[in-house]
């Protein structure tokens, strides 16, 4: 028998009817818990191990999980206690003492003690454990000692500013758990934490979810959303597609989300649309070992041929501020005097003019001793913005006489130029700490093999580095930091782009939504109509 | 038959040691490992990233500091008694990692693929005996329209629109099951996947239509002219028992070939149809640890589906002989 059309239809209208069916009996889906809270995870982590971790989403998740000794203050920034009581700094700033609460559980109920935190420290510097992201910040920490059970003394081998930060910042695990012989890396707990914090660890469905539920026991104020739920979307549009059918609540926002997707009057009567600045931001990197960016006149005339306003506008809808150094935009270190370099092609020509560059040969590139003016600029393959932005620098400059090729890379292979210092231009962002010390970044013995891979050096910018390590006077720091920002800006080693704000929806189920300096805290969220 | 099978078998070996050593040796050689991404990740690096000398510390924790051989050869080693070693991402045995993906990804497979045959058979067949007509022109032009139209457009396109919530509201947003359906009840969680598979099914098997009726119609086509068909007719034989008795079966033979991609085509995903809907399949598994140059999961999945394809590819020749007696299985070594 051969299928006529007839019966193909007839397939077809069966296949429907069934699949109307399907969705008939499925669709009596329950309604979802009012007082959970759904948010977005567009990266599934590797692990909750706070130690191995190094990813932003598994830090996110932690946050709620795992305790440290002291944090920043939402608004303030200031260093608060959370699971130490108080602490002592010796008068040479070498000694860190810190008292710990007492009475605070592991959610197993094993007590929290100094114990714990002398393991947690041994476990990071352990060179078998894989935390090469977090050992660089405790290099300077000789020793933690316990000194009562709730009482624990970290040890400096030099002053430094940020150090009262760092030992109460450390990741603290359960030793109870962790110290059981089998190996730290791969140990069955990273996938199944036991913390401190205000919420419990509940279930991890790889690729799927993770799910935390209200810590009833926990030793401070409790919060008043009972679950949270991560729901794994990879597909960002797709994410944005659930958050208007309620199935998210939180999702952070891409800039063309914002101004194109979610500005009805609709989505703002179920949304609130929030933006904040974080210690963040782009630029474009000139490696000052390549022989044409050496000059610090080529560097500046680069940023004069950067139409940084068109671009903000263009690629960003205008969602960023223009930065003019390192330092993160809210603190105080940033130094507000300096006024971005403005876009001007004839200056950024007389620069290089006056560098030796022009077009001797007439064939409109710019040449010196017979060579021309030209260089690649590294882009990783995955970056939307980096593609458009060489796009639109690729044409400018070539008005300018200068020749650009793009080359992209996958982003493992872009790191692996970066360290080996292969490259001439690249575009990057940065995300910073509050502390914000420019050592890692900026100071000249890093340009070997740490972040300085541009190659910046300048003997006074070192000299204001160190200094300002042991410098614990807030002010006369701040001072320093100011005229760093202004070598910076003269040395242009850089072209500072934006420091671009997180955007995030939120819905409006709850209330009590508040945007800190430090960004939102779902501890203080109140569930409406409860 | 028995010499041939044996002879075939012991070859399997060295071409799967070919086969994995090049892929490692790719993986090996390609710059980056997976310590570099500690640095951060798509374009956002930390403050700070890490020291040169730490990266190195932990590259010999994972033994990257040794040569390629060595490496190559402790893999082999543990391949050999079944262990594929422990996830670079999340410390989790490597086989743990696959049996979570894999179930997902054969049921929307083996689903697609059912689909495909059932419908692209009978169209190639029916096109080849109504060759040239408007059926035929019709059918070709819409499975050439289908073909070309981009996945990840398709995907995102049926989800706007059949589960957003602004249009229609029929089918869920991604995923592969409700919240609520961890609950016990056998019916209603398959009624629930199944819910949840039919976008994801639809865009995988919309594109593939038009080759395997195309491929289906050219055979008989080639068939359908023999004399013997002529013949058959002749004698008065039904249309159907023509078609489908004296030229489908003739043209199965070019189909065999196709059996050979079949078995590892069971175990890709589709990185774009799984991302789009949420899916946490094989695609997605080979595709991160590859960006992250997670070496044990890239070199489980390759061997795995390097040693379906050499099976797949045996079987097939097995399939000739019994579909073609004309062909001798001892003359083709």
């Amino acid at each position: 028998m051969i299928l006529r059309i007839p019966e193909i239809k007839g397939v077809l209208v069966t296949a429907v009817l069934l699949a109307a069916l399907v969705c008939g009996c499925a669709r009596m889906t329950p309604p979802r818990e009012a007082d959970a809270l759904y948010l977005h995870l567009g990266a599934e982590p590797g692990t909750l191990n706070p130690i191995t971790a190094t990813d932003a989403y598994a830090a996110t998740i932690n946050e709620h999980i795992y305790e440290n000794l002291v944090e920043r203050d939402y608004d303030t920034l200031e260093i608060v206690p959370r699971l130490a009581e108080r602490w002592t700094i010796s008068p040479d700033r070498l000694r860190y003492r810190f008292y710990l609460k007492k009475g605070v559980r592991w959610s197993d109920g094993v007590e929290f003690t100094a114990d714990d935190i002398v393991y947690s420290f041994r476990a990071l510097k352990d060179p078998k454990t894989a935390s090469a992201q977090l050992k660089v910040y405790y290099i300077d920490v000789k020793d933690v000692r316990r000194i009562s059970r709730y009482v624990v003394e970290f040890t400096y081998s030099r002053p430094y500013f940020l150090a009262l930060e760092f030992c109460g910042g450390i990741p603290i695990v359960p030793e109870h758990i962790f110290n059981d012989g089998t190996d730290f890396n791969t140990h069955k707990n990273s996938r199944f934490p036991v913390g401190t914090g205000p919420y419990l660890f509940s279930r991890w469905d790889t690729g799927k979810k993770i799910v935390l539920v209200r810590n009833d026991k926990y030793w401070g104020k409790k919060p008043e959303i009972r679950k949270i739920v991560y729901k794994l979307v990879p597909e960002i549009n797709v994410a944005l597609q659930m958050l208007k059918k309620g199935e998210l609540d939180v999702m952070s926002l891409r800039s063309i989300q914002w101004v194109r997707q979610t500005g009805t009057e609709k989505f703002n009567s179920n949304f609130y649309r929030l933006k904040y600045y974080l210690p963040r931001y782009n630029y474009i990197g000139w490696n000052a070992r390549s022989e044409l960016f050496s000059d610090k006149r080529v560097r500046r005339a680069m940023t004069h041929f950067i139409d940084r306003e068109a671009i903000l506008n263009k690629l960003l809808f205008g969602l960023g501020r223009i930065v003019t150094g390192n330092f993160y935009i809210e603190s105080r270190s940033y130094n507000r005097d300096l006024e971005p370099w403005p876009f001007d092609p004839e200056k950024g020509k007389a620069l290089l003019k006056q560098a030796g560059w022009s077009d001797t040969d007439g064939d409109g590139i710019l040449d010196r001793n017979g060579k021309k003016f030209s260089f690649t600029f590294t882009i990783s393959s995955g970056s939307k913005f980096g593609e458009r932005l060489t796009s639109i620098l690729k044409e400018d400059l070539s008005r300018a006489g200068i020749e650009m090729n793009i080359n992209r890379y996958e982003w493992a292979v872009f790191v692996n130029k970066l360290n080996s210092r292969d490259f001439e231009a690249v575009t990057l962002s940065w995300s910073l700490g509050y502390g914000g010390d420019p050592y890692q970044l900026w100071h000249s013995s890093q340009t070997e093999r740490g972040s300085n891979f541009c190659n910046f050096s300048n003997r006074e910018a070192d000299a204001i580095i160190e200094a300002a390590r042991m410098e614990f006077n807030e002010d006369r720091r701040t001072r320093m930091y100011h005229r760093f920002h202004e070598i910076i800006h003269e040395e242009q080693p850089y072209t500072f782009l934006y420091s671009t704000p997180a955007l995030v929806a939120v819905s409006r189920r709850f209330d009590n939504v508040k945007v800190h300096k430090r960004g939102l805290n779902y501890l203080e969220w109140k569930v409406k109509g409860k | 038959m028995k010499k041939y099978l044996l002879k075939r078998i012991l070859l399997i070996v060295p071409t799967f040691i070919g086969i994995t050593l090049i892929t490692y040796l790719m993986v090996r050689l390609a710059p980056g490992d997976y310590t570099t991404l500690k640095a951060g990740l798509q374009g956002e690096l930390r403050a700070g990233s890490v020291g040169m000398e730490i990266l190195e510390q932990e590259r010999k924790l994972y033994g990257l500091d040794k040569p390629i051989i060595v490496g190559y050869a402790d893999w082999l080693g543990s391949f050999m008694v079944l262990d594929f070693g422990t996830s670079r991402k999340d410390g989790r045995p490597v086989s743990t990692r696959i049996a979570d993906a894999l179930p997902i990804t054969l049921a929307l497979n083996i689903i697609t693929i059912i689909i495909v045959y059932i419908i692209s058979i009978p169209v190639g067949i029916i096109t080849s005996v109504k060759k040239d007509s408007a059926f035929d022109r019709v059918v070709s032009l819409v499975m050439f329209i289908l073909y070309s139209l981009p996945a990840f457009w398709i995907g995102l396109l049926l989800l706007m629109y059949f589960s957003g919530g602004e249009y229609l509201n029929i089918f869920p947003l991604g995923g592969i099951m409700s919240d609520w359906a961890e609950e016990p009840g056998f019916w209603r969680k398959l009624l629930d996947i199944a819910w949840h598979l039919v976008l994801p099914v639809v865009t995988l098997t919309y594109g593939s239509f038009a080759f395997l009726s195309r491929y289906t119609r050219a055979n008989m086509l080639e068939v359908i002219n023999q004399q013997y068909i002529t013949t058959a007719r002749a004698k008065g034989l039904s249309e159907a028992r023509v078609v489908f008795v004296h030229a489908f079966r003739n043209s199965l033979v070019p189909l065999v070939t196709l059996m050979a991609t079949l078995l590892p085509g069971l175990l890709g995903g589709s990185v774009i149809v799984e991302s789009i809907f949420s899916i946490p399949g094989m695609g997605m598994l080979a595709f991160e640890s590859i960006l992250a140059r997670d070496i044990p999961v890239i070199m489980a999945i390759a061997a795995i589906s390097a040693l379906l394809t050499l099976v797949g590819i045996l079987i097939a020749d097995l399939m000739y002989a019994l579909v073609d007696p004309r062909i001798r299985l001892e003359s083709r070594i």
